[in-house]
């Protein structure tokens, strides 16, 4: 008996029905997603990291080396498991050819090193995760560059360097732990080894990496100390298996971050809107639970019979939503899997969606029955009696049609009833608030990583060209060579030498370490500081975010530096923010050792009307082999992957919230207008004609709309910059500040939503017909 | 005479289920003349306000034609036809059909500001002129929770008249009200026909039917008889009444 009420009342009310289907099931699917790609990230990155055997600690240098010293070192640590130098070959990018195309890789940002397959650990893998092996004239080329030139297997590459020139073919693509991420500006290009010999007579320019497996990973930091302590190279960066691992995992674990908020979103709406129907169901069947109260029905069973419906309802659409979980994901595996490989799905690959899904069935259900306890507070009588729970007298005491003098009257209708009913539009407000914030947020984040002023969370300010000179043996001379033909060139507007070195910074504990410090002027290319300014005098210093907090540094707070064999107290006086070298770097005005130095930098800008193409070009050419890079170009080649991640996580939020728009604006107008029944009727009554009772609709839609994107805007402005930032804050932007372009902003997005709800509303309202629903109903 | 109203043949069915039609007004003629005070009187369920309904535009006749100052209905559009509601009509339900949003005064004025006929001020006018008139002047701002029944028919019946239509019809307009408020509301309606205001009204009550000055009565969807008992006078209330209750228990109600 119950059973055949609930399934006729679900036959009633299908569209109502089903749109709380859609909004459980879109709950549960981004649950069981999100879930699926934190689980599945982590245990692909483990199965990767297994396989290709990836280092604890790696130190990259760029001198000469003395292997015998480096195995003592070795040899003595108990800590050390095995050790291993890896022999990088460094070609320009401008002698390097990928596939037909016959353009160089001039202007590419990325360092190209050649190696060889490691022997002990290290593995190079390719797409199956298996370590590579490629046979003479073949090559084994990153995934980063078969994403960008699109390349196949077969595809050749060219190397040509004056007379020299080789041409391999493609025979595998590199799956490569340390240097995978586009944010890594360096690639290793693996071939043969007899081939890896021929290119080491034509291109002198080496690196290596000194890669330690320790026996315990636990125990890196230590083994850091012990590290710089003995006096083995250390000039280059220093690399552990955590930042490889985070390195590894910041791009798509950013996304699932990112759709488990928009779920947590989602699950609020899906309350509200299940909450809204519920009660609206209520008020509908108020005398019908009036009169099973009356024959006494218990309140319990009454209960049971609405339970069950929603009961019904949720548990088909987390099931749904765990089903369509299993789709959803290939579309934001395909990343993850080009980049890491695929772990084996086992039991938990299946169990956490759907503890998910099962969460968000057992959350639904709980609410139901706390929305339910309202029909303990029926009296039969009463309901019999009114037929309503609603109170009387909604009339508003503020808006009067005898006070308005102008205000058309189907505009002052639909607007009052806003007003009047604010607690039942609020609802709708909120939902519109929520939908607007969900898209204004990532579009605008993904505005600000596209603009050129992204720079300012590089730890740099924002310049036209960046020339980069790496230590080698001349370094010095061929950095004031250049600084002197910059110094003449008159496209050049200004210019800032900066020079990165090494100095041993003491901690509090008493314990040396070593950073990196840029030294030079910071007023020419000025960076927005989120505390304090830029080093002013040679007793300052300025630290990244992620620096100062690991260091528990506050502005005022001193640091000791050892300045050319000195200790020097420095004071904090700036704190910036740096998503570059794992976030942690610092700036000072301080004197340079020309063998401490890590690399010269200069960023400058030209002059208006001057061609930075042509530029840069000239300078690459001028100063060889300084790395010239136009900044543009710079953000857009490293942070690619992860805009193009952001890409697919807009248009999916916004895919998301339109069609929670489009859901929440159906469910709520059908709803109203049953509601509505008998004011319709005597609006016909009186000459409305049906065109502008719709018009009232369309009134109080776009009145609620509006409200609602003036907050969801300020709402982005403020709450939606704080998440972000908590969420870049790990990557080193503690403030991140939107830069908003305002015709997408303020005029495109709104006019979509715009659009979205007014066609909706539109076809709601096209159930107030002379016959439809609402006639019936009204009678 | 002028004919304000005048249908022909009108049929009106709904639809039950599948395949089932239910035939509600069968065959209706009807005219109504200029000043004339008609009331329609039958059982439950005998189509009486379907009739009101079809006739006034709001519900689309199956067949037939009605015609409203020598304008075919029929064949207007939606548009058209609130627009002739509006203009030419006023109405009086039983429940005041009140919105729930607005004050008395409010949904009095609605329809004129929605007509756009004459300035608000004008509307203003008018509508306190009305509201003296059927005694409730001081009731302007408030809801129509906080008034009695009768004073909410009065405000009705202030409504259906701001557009000084050609027509007013009621449906049940004194079913809700008990018999002094209704006497009240009737009386107001008969001096208001006494000044020439067309009505037609649908009711049970004899005694409401008694003071109007024509009586048509149906029956399954038909008007089977009709009675005239022409301009009211005081002193014959009692026997008209009396007419009247014999008349309709010869029709069989």
């Amino acid at each position: 008996m119950l059973g055949k009420m609930w399934r006729k009342d679900i036959a009633r009310n299908k569209l109502i029905t089903a749109i709380l289907f859609m909004f459980i099931m879109i709950s549960s699917l981004l649950v069981a997603s999100s879930a699926s790609m934190l689980l599945e990230l982590f245990r692909s990155v483990d199965d990767w990291f297994e396989k290709a055997g990836v280092p604890h600690f790696v130190q990259m240098h760029a001198g000469e080396i003395d292997q015998r010293e480096m195995d003592g070192f070795s040899s003595r640590s108990e800590l050390v498991k095995e050790q291993q130098t890896v022999e990088m070959i460094s070609i320009e990018p401008d002698h390097v050819y990928f596939g037909p195309s016959g353009e160089s890789e001039d202007g590419s940002v990325m360092e190209m090193s050649f190696v060889k397959q490691n022997k002990a650990f290290d593995f190079l893998l390719d797409l199956n995760n298996k370590r590579l092996d490629v046979l003479p004239g073949e090559i084994a080329v990153p995934i980063y560059f078969m994403q960008q030139h699109s390349l196949e297997l077969g595809d050749t590459v060219r190397l040509a360097k004056g007379s020299f020139s080789k041409t391999f073919t493609i025979a595998d693509f590199v799956r490569d732990a340390q240097m995978n991420p586009s944010i890594v500006s360096s690639k290793r290009i693996v071939v043969s080894d007899s081939d890896w010999e021929t290119l080491k007579g034509h291109f002198d320019e080496k690196e290596y990496l000194i890669e330690f497996l320790l026996h315990d990973g636990e125990r890196t930091s230590e083994f850091e100390q012990l590290y710089l302590a003995s006096g083995l190279p250390h000039q280059g960066t220093a690399i552990t298996y955590a930042q490889f691992r985070l390195l590894n995992a910041l791009t798509d674990g950013v996304a699932a971050v990112v759709i488990l908020l928009a779920s947590v979103l989602m699950i609020v709406i899906a309350f509200l809107c299940l909450r809204f129907t519920m009660l609206a169901a209520l008020e509908e069947d108020v005398y019908e639970i009036g009169v099973m109260k009356a024959i006494g029905i218990a309140s319990d069973e009454i209960r049971q019979l609405y339970l069950m419906k929603y009961r019904m309802i949720a548990l088909t659409a987390s099931m749904a939503g765990v089903l369509l979980s299993l789709f959803a994901e290939q579309a934001f595996m395909a990343n993850r899997s080009l980049y890491m490989g695929t772990a084996e799905k086992n039991a938990l690959s299946y169990i956490i969606p759907l503890l998910g899904a099962g969460c968000i069935f057992l959350l639904v259900m709980l609410f139901c029955r706390l929305v339910l306890r309202r029909f303990k507070r029926i009296s039969a009588v009463e309901a019999l009696r009114s037929g309503s729970t609603s109170a009387k007298g909604r009339m508003t005491r503020l808006l009067k049609l005898h006070r308005s003098r102008f205000i058309p009257v189907n505009i002052f209708v639909g607007i009052q009833d806003v007003f009047v009913r604010l607690k039942t539009f609020g609802l709708l407000g909120f939902v519109f608030t929520l939908c607007f914030f969900l898209i204004i947020v990532p579009v605008n984040f993904l505005n600000t990583m596209k603009s050129p002023d992204f720079m300012t969370y590089m730890g740099a300010g924002r310049s036209d060209i960046q020339i980069d000179m790496r230590q080698t043996d001349d370094v010095a001379q061929r950095y004031n060579d250049m600084i002197a033909y910059i110094q003449h060139d008159s496209d050049v507007e200004i210019y800032a030498p900066l020079v990165t070195s090494s100095y041993m910074m003491r901690s509090d504990d008493g314990v040396y370490e070593k950073v990196s410090v840029q030294t030079g002027d910071f007023s020419l290319f000025p960076l927005a500081y989120l505390s304090g300014a830029a080093p002013a005098t040679n007793d300052e210093i300025a630290l990244s975010y992620l620096h100062a907090k690991e260091r528990g540094k506050q502005l005022g707070d001193t640091l000791t530096l050892i300045v050319a064999g000195e200790e020097r107290v420095l004071k904090l006086s700036g704190i910036y923010q740096d998503v570059t070298n794992g976030g942690k770097t610092a700036k000072a005005l301080l004197p340079y050792e020309a063998q401490s130095v890590l690399w010269y930098m200069v960023s400058l800008d030209v002059k208006p009307g001057v061609a930075i193409g042509e530029k840069r070009a000239e300078y690459a050419a001028a100063f060889h082999p300084a790395k010239v890079t136009f900044m543009d170009d710079y953000l857009s080649q490293t942070l690619g992957s992860t805009i193009s991640q952001l890409q697919k996580i807009t248009a999916l939020t916004l895919a998301a919230a339109l069609a929670i728009a489009m859901l929440i604006t159906a469910l709520f107008f059908n709803m109203l207008i049953v509601k509505d029944a008998s004011d319709i009727v005597i609006m016909r009554s009186l000459g409305f004609s049906l065109k502008h009772i719709r018009l009232q609709y369309i009134i109080r839609s776009l009145a609620v709309l509006m409200a609602g994107i003036v907050l969801g805007t300020a709402a982005a402005g403020s709450l939606g910059q704080g998440v972000v930032s908590m969420l870049m804050s790990f990557m080193g932007a503690a403030r991140v500040e939107f830069v908003v372009n305002p015709f997408v902003a303020y005029m495109l997005i709104p006019l979509i939503l715009l659009a979205v709800v007014l066609i909706t509303t539109l076809f709601s309202s096209l159930t107030i017909t002379a016959t439809g629903k609402s006639a019936v109903a009204a009678k | 005479m002028t004919i304000v109203l005048e249908a022909k043949n009108v049929n009106k069915s709904y639809s039950v289920g599948r395949n089932n039609e239910q035939s509600v007004l069968k065959n209706v003629n009807l005219q109504l003349q200029a000043g004339e005070f008609v009331s329609i009187m039958g059982p439950s369920g005998c189509g009486k306000s379907t009739l009101l309904y079809t006739i006034s535009g709001m519900d689309k006749m199956t067949s037939g034609s009605v015609a409203i100052q020598g304008q075919e209905i029929g064949s207007l559009s939606e548009e058209r036809l609130a627009q002739l509601r509006l203009s030419k009509m006023g109405f009086i339900f039983q429940q005041s059909g009140f919105l729930k949003n607005l004050s008395l005064l409010d949904n009095m004025i609605l329809p004129a500001y929605m007509a756009k006929r004459e300035s608000r001020a004008v509307i203003d006018r008018r509508a306190s002129e009305l509201m003296q008139r059927t005694g409730i002047a001081g009731l302007a701002n408030a809801d129509k929770a906080e008034v009695s029944g009768g004073q909410l028919q009065r405000a009705a019946i202030c409504r259906a008249l701001i557009n000084q239509p050609d027509i007013v019809f009621g449906d049940e307009p004194t079913g809700a009200l008990n018999s002094k408020a209704s006497d009240e509301v009737m009386a107001i309606l008969t001096e208001l026909n006494h000044t020439g205001t067309t009505i037609m009204l649908v009711t049970h009550d004899a005694k409401v039917a008694a003071k109007t000055q024509r009586v048509l009565f149906m029956l399954d969807g038909r008007i089977v008889g009709e009675r005239v008992l022409g301009q009211l006078g005081q002193a014959e209330l009692k026997v008209r009444e009396a007419k009247l209750s014999s008349w309709l228990a010869e029709m069989g109600f």
